[in-house]
């Protein structure tokens, strides 16, 4: 009973796991069942949070014309039904009403605010006097409130948590820590539960006084498992049973933070950073419940409750009747004559409901706005380039469109493709200094294969370990006692002049310290893959991009990942479809498997192709290339073209990006780009080292040829697929399964960690500290804050992933109605989807259960010879643009470019 | 000569004052310039303690007089061997950190706020150091306490910093008796000893020595930068500079730094979080410089309060970056990073280690005896008097209203 109650709450706690593999995920994944709208609203009352962005951030957004007065019609006309009849005779119909009503912000006082309003005052009229008269009685009613915890709060002002959460705090990290403590937990092999028994079961324990008897309650208990303990807990707090499933949710969430992590260690001990403590939740609850019982003794001793003051005398809603009075004066109505349906109105387009109609109204504007670009570029859209002088295969990754798009837009003939990072290869991989393997693939993926990486020669590495060594004794040292002494003394020197390089010279810094690291070894892959199992994963990824069919000489496989100082989001940076890892290998290991001569045999591939594994470091914009020295030399000079291309995409590209760090001067010269983006790797005292995420709204699968061109401001996950080559839409299906889920897992978690930082997301990243090598708290005893910082998702636009389809409104229902997970996402309105037909100029965005074509509206869209010329001097988010790709023009220097504007 | 003494505490403090009066009247200068003005004051400072040091080594000490706020309380300040060093190694990290937090606090809306403390906390430092007088070192004193309390509370939008504040800001309050005492006994002709032990207990709270620990870890509640520079490095490392500077030393002050050193290396261990990990071995050096100081080795002492500054005010600067650097040790190493603390599951019998680990875990207990008994016992004395006085007045006024009848 307990276990299953257990269960049931543990869904609600937040599923992140230790910081060093991030994965991307739907804050509210456990309430995909619900419409999106509904969901967020009752998971805010769960959790307090906010389900949208602020009533004032909206209505910002109206008066820059972010939001217009379109769009705000065309979402009242959607969601507000109307008869078309004033509500109050002279006045407003309900849809009109709506529209004024969310135009206008306005700061309506509550509570003693208001009544001294109303007494300064004095008669506002008979207007008022009617209103008020007909406003509806309130009974007020306190929340049920199931956690005696609360309940003793509400009562005697006095926080039992107080006193419970820092012990639990310390309890539960000392438990689970990787090894930030020079002194692990003694008797942590035997649970949490049983650690906390040995520690605080022995006698001359802490002399805090809510403490006392503890000692004796843990020896009588000591044989009792967790799972009655907890109902003795619960018994002695007196929670009647049938509320104990509640009241254990509403005690875990207390600390969902750390409760969320111990689970995460019970279900998936594998993703241990070091190594798991055998964690249980029912054992950590079994702690806090214990904890609670004493802290809520003492309380209740110490401060004999007052009792809850209830009130129970009902009252007319006073607020409602002077919003209802003010917006009467604003709008000029008189609604003397029906006053309770004036009412009724303003109650209807409550704060909530305005701010879901505003939101809406903002997804729609960014909607049409894409939408509207996607289809003016196909009229405008030059054809390919007849020679293709080399292929790119990269991830589908939002932050590689502006990369691909400078490639393109630099060497006509380049051609890329958007494949998942992981390029098919589901492994567990250990690189050459990696000390154990890990999986490499999405996190729903177990990998079944491993592929270690090996050097060629044995390797030396000595230095590279003694150094190690040092840092080590160093790092360790410094915080005893007598080394500590002596470390400080002697390394004072040193540690003055790393203090000023790093602090100053943040890149010289990162590069002399980096110089003592020695080169790689040269290494070759050890694939434990058969020839057919290879032949599978290469011909599935070259028949989906459409690779198989026109092989260039060259062909790059991109994976990517990222590289930051002052980050312990780090890994988010990395590429989700590797399990926040770094896709280098996974590139390495496909060119590998694509250039095996009997899975060419297989394949048929034509012998003047190569393929080259590369990474590309999205946070500096550098590129590592894999295995050059196996390239036959008729491909070497293809090879430095290619190159050479990438070398220079990545220069604008970081250009490109550079624009969205405010540090950054507006007109930073292009050859400046790249020391900048480094720089912001490699500062410790950057806690931006790139956006990541943050600029994500948009998904296309479809051809490139549709894309290629187009601007997107490197905010649209671009998935290559070909309809033509799909006649049975099994590509298609298993594309939008995997490509589905994990962009609206990226898109949605950026979503919440931005509409409340302070609950979905973790704060500012300011005061963040490491804790037990696997989160962050604020300060030295928070709870672990889960979610993305501030800083990663203060550019953010909170609006749902936009998933455009290159496919026909049947096909797409087809496979939606196959697939439940899907169409839970769709139907349920986590992602919006659209499906296109470009050939018929047609869109069709699903909405309400069915596909509705999409009406453009757009007036305007800007040609340009160049990217830059779209974003230079700019700052914020930015529409789509036609750039002309493959036309013959020099490369606008930024200056003119801004000259132009 | 005096001049360069004048101005090396001088510029810190009218940068402070401009940067107050500018924010006092709105004055909305960007980012840049207002951070580029504390940067600029704290170089200019220490570079000021540069000059004085060539000085100092040609000349000699430098004394200045800068006359006296009421007869028999002269305005002094002095700089040699010992002050010259501290006001170069402030100037120095107050420009570095300033520098590092142009790009760390960029975007904050307290911005402007934090480099207006660092700017209070680097005058007063220099005040503190510079000060020829005890009365005159106790203005710096109180304005640096000011500074680190409101820099822990700096996200006061959240209960934990004030708190945390607040415990810091009563602790220097406490330890203030001692200091201000000490100011009272000099000037009443008191003995060197009471005077020194008046000093040690200053140096207790602002130190962070044992008890009076409890509010080191909870100041990391702030931005990562002011806590490299107040706990890691400066603001601890005045108490052992009061006493160096007063000459105190004996028997008392090792009893105290052993004491601690002992305490806070063992509860240091225990700690799980990367940066309360540091603030415990910061207290554990500071400890070891008293013993020193106790000892009479002052240039030894000196010379490890430097050093230790730079190289933990370092390590917290670098603290957020842990998991990046553990997973590059491992990769360094070529094998799991090696247990640590395995001798004390070889040395100590079990009953033993299980409540010493305790005692560490618990942070030796002190919060437990210092908050909940004492000042608890004290707290509900005051509020058993104030009951028991409205009973009182209760019951006279019952019983007035019932004569009246």
């Amino acid at each position: 009973m307990i276990e299953s109650l257990v269960e049931r709450a543990a869904e609600l706690l937040p599923q992140q796991g230790p910081l060093q593999t991030f994965v991307h995920h739907n804050t509210l994944h456990a309430f995909e069942d619900l419409p999106f709208h509904d969901a967020v609203v009752r998971a805010g009352a769960l959790f307090g949070a906010e389900p949208f962005p602020s009533e004032q951030e909206l209505h910002g957004y109206v008066e820059q014309g972010r939001i217009t007065d379109a769009d705000l019609l065309a979402v009242v006309v959607a969601q507000v039904p109307d008869d078309g009849v004033p509500v109050v005779p002279g006045g407003p119909t309900r849809r009109e009403f709506h529209v004024a009503r969310l135009r206008r912000l306005l700061d309506v006082p509550r509570g003693p605010a208001l009544r001294w309003v109303v007494a300064e005052a004095g008669d506002l009229g008979p207007t008022w006097s009617a209103l008020l008269a007909a406003a509806p009685r309130v009974v007020p009613t306190a929340d049920p409130t199931p956690r005696p915890t609360d309940r003793v709060r509400a009562e005697t002002g006095v926080d039992p948590d107080a006193l419970v959460h820092p012990v639990l705090i310390r309890l539960t990290a000392a438990f689970l820590d990787q090894g930030v403590a020079y002194w692990p937990m003694p008797e942590r092999d035997r649970g949490l539960l049983a650690a906390f028994r040995a520690l605080y079961g022995k006698a001359g324990g802490p002399p805090d006084r809510f403490l006392r008897g503890l000692v004796a309650t843990l020896r009588d208990q000591e044989r009792w498992d967790a799972e009655r303990t907890v109902a003795w807990a619960l018994a002695e707090l007196a929670v009647p049973e049938a509320d104990w499933g509640e009241a254990i949710l509403a005690t875990l969430l207390s600390l969902r933070g750390w409760a969320g992590m111990v689970r995460q260690f019970e279900v998936r001990p594998d993703r241990a950073p070091v190594a798991a403590p055998p964690a249980r939740l029912v054992d950590y609850l079994a702690v806090q419940l214990t904890l609670d019982v004493f802290a809520l003794r003492h309380v209740l001793a110490e401060h004999p409750g007052r009792g809850p003051v209830v009130e129970v005398t009902a009252r007319p809603d006073v607020e409602l009747a002077y919003e209802a009075f003010v917006l009467a004066e604003l709008m000029d109505v008189d609604p003397t004559p029906d006053p309770a349906a004036w009412l009724a109105l303003v109650e209807d387009c409550d704060g909530l409901q305005r701010r879901r109609l505003l939101h809406a109204a903002y997804e729609r504007r960014h909607r049409v706005g894409v939408l509207d670009g996607l289809a003016a570029h196909q009229r405008l859209s030059t054809s390919d380039a007849s020679v293709v002088g080399f292929q790119a295969v990269f991830c589908i990754d939002e932050r590689e469109e502006s990369l691909r798009r400078h490639l393109e837009e630099n060497t006509p003939a380049a051609q890329t493709f958007g494949f998942a990072g992981f390029f098919g290869v589901a492994m567990n991989y250990q690189g050459v200094h990696d000390v154990r393997p890990r999986p490499l693939c999405p996190v729903v993926v177990t990998p079944t294969h491993d592929v270690v990486e090996r050097p060629v020669a044995p390797a030396r590495g000595v230095l590279r370990r003694v150094r190690g060594g040092w840092s080590h004794h160093v790092g360790v040292g410094s915080r005893t006692l007598a080394r500590g002494g002596v470390v400080s003394l002697a390394l004072g020197a040193v540690g003055l002049t790393s203090l000023i390089g790093r602090c100053l010279f943040p890149r010289l810094a990162q590069r002399w310290s980096h110089r003592l690291d020695g080169p790689h070894p040269v290494t070759r892959l050890d694939i434990g893959y058969t020839v057919e199992e290879m032949a599978g994963i290469v011909g599935t990824v070259l028949r989906t991009t459409g690779v198989l069919a026109a092989p260039a000489p060259i062909v790059l496989l991109v994976g990517h990942g990222s590289s930051s100082m002052n980050n312990p989001h780090e890994s988010a940076h990395d590429c989700g479809a590797t399990g926040g890892g770094r896709g280098g290998p996974n590139a390495r290991a496909f060119a590998a498997m694509a250039n095996h001569p009997e899975v060419r045999a297989i394949l048929g591939l034509p012998d003047d192709t190569w393929f080259v594994g590369s990474y590309h470091n999205t946070c500096d914009d550098s590129m590592t290339y894999f295995d050059e020295d196996l390239v036959p030399a008729r491909f070497e000079v293809d090879l430095t073209r290619a190159k050479d291309s990438l070398a220079q995409a990545c220069v604008l590209a970081a250009h490109e990006r550079c624009r969205r760090f405010e540090t950054a001067p507006p007109d930073l010269a292009l050859a400046d780009a790249l020391a900048e983006a480094e720089t912001h790797a490699v500062d410790l005292g950057q806690p931006r080292p790139e956006y990541g995420h943050a600029t994500n709204a948009v998904c296309v699968v479809g051809r490139r040829s549709l894309t290629r061109g187009l601007y997107l401001d490197r905010r649209a996950f671009l998935v290559s697929y070909d309809p033509a080559a799909d006649t049975d839409d099994a590509l298609l299906t298993s594309l939008l399964q995997a490509v589905g889920p994990v962009c609206a897992g990226i898109n949605l978690e950026y979503y919440f960690s931005y509409v409340d930082p302070a609950r979905y997301g973790c704060g500012t990243k300011l005061p963040h500290n490491i804790t037990g090598l696997l989160g962050v708290m604020d300060g030295h005893a928070s709870d672990l804050r889960t979610g993305l910082p501030w800083q990663m998702v203060e550019i953010h636009e909170p609006v749902r992933l936009l998933l455009v389809v290159e496919a026909t409104p049947a096909r797409l229902a087809a496979i939606l109605s196959a697939n439940p997970v899907l169409a839970r996402l769709v139907g349920n309105g986590w992602i919006q989807l659209v499906a296109w037909v470009p050939e018929d100029d047609a869109m069709f965005l699903f909405q309400d259960g069915t596909f509705q074509p999409h009406v453009p509206e757009m007036t305007e869209f800007p040609v340009v010879s160049r990217s830059v010329e779209v974003y230079a001097g700019e700052r914020g988010h930015l529409g789509c643009a036609h750039v002309l790709a493959g036309v013959d023009l020099p490369v606008p220097i930024l200056a003119a470019a801004q000259d132009a504007r | 000569m005096s001049v360069l003494v004048v101005a090396a505490a001088g510029v810190p403090l009218v940068t402070f004052l401009v940067l107050a009066v500018a924010l006092w009247c709105g004055q909305g200068w960007r980012e840049r310039v207002f951070s580029g003005l504390v940067v600029g004051s704290a170089a200019l400072s220490g570079l000021l303690g540069v000059a004085l040091a060539v000085v100092c080594v040609v000349d000699g000490p430098v004394l200045v007089s800068l006359g006296s706020w009421f007869s028999g309380f002269p305005v002094r300040l002095r700089a040699d061997w010992l002050s010259v060093p501290m006001v170069v190694l402030c100037g120095l990290l107050g420009c570095l950190i300033g520098a590092f937090s142009q790009r760390y606090l960029h975007r904050d809306p307290g911005y402007r706020r934090f480099y207006l403390l660092l700017a209070l906390f680097v005058a007063a430092v220099q005040l503190v150091v510079l000060a020829g007088t005890l009365d005159l070192l106790v203005v710096g004193w109180e304005l640096a306490g000011l500074a680190s309390a409101l820099l822990i509370a700096f996200f006061h939008h959240r209960p934990g910093p004030v708190a945390g504040g607040l415990r810091a800001f009563i602790t220097y309050r406490v330890s203030d008796i001692g200091l201000v005492g000490a100011v009272v006994a000099e000037h009443h002709g008191a003995g060197h000893t009471v005077i020194g032990l008046l000093l040690v207990w200053a140096v207790l709270g602002k130190s962070a020595q044992f008890p009076l620990g409890g509010w080191l870890p909870r100041a990391m509640e702030g931005p990562t930068p002011s806590s490299a520079i107040c706990y890691g490095a400066i603001s601890v490392s005045l108490g052992p500079y009061l006493l160096l500077r007063n000459g105190i030393g004996g028997p008392v002050v090792i009893a105290v730094g052993v004491v601690t050193a002992l305490y806070a290396t063992l509860v240091g261990r225990a700690q799980t979080d990367i940066k309360s990990s540091l603030a415990y071995a910061s207290m554990t050096q500071i400890a070891l410089v008293l013993v020193e100081v106790g000892l009479g080795w002052h240039v030894l002492a000196l010379v490890h309060l430097l050093t230790h500054a730079v190289l933990r005010s370092g390590q917290i600067l670098r603290s957020p970056s842990l998991l990046h650097d553990h997973h590059h040790l491992e990769q360094s190493l070529g094998t799991p990073v090696p247990d640590t603390g395995r001798h004390f599951e070889r040395v100590l019998p079990t009953a033993l280690r299980t409540w010493l680990y305790r005692f560490a875990l618990e942070r030796g207990y002190i919060d437990a005896f210092l908050v909940d008994r004492v000042l608890g016992t004290l707290v509900r004395a005051v509020n058993r008097a104030a009951a028991a006085e409205a009973r009182w007045t209760h019951a006279i006024a019952t019983d007035r209203q019932a004569v009246a009848r």
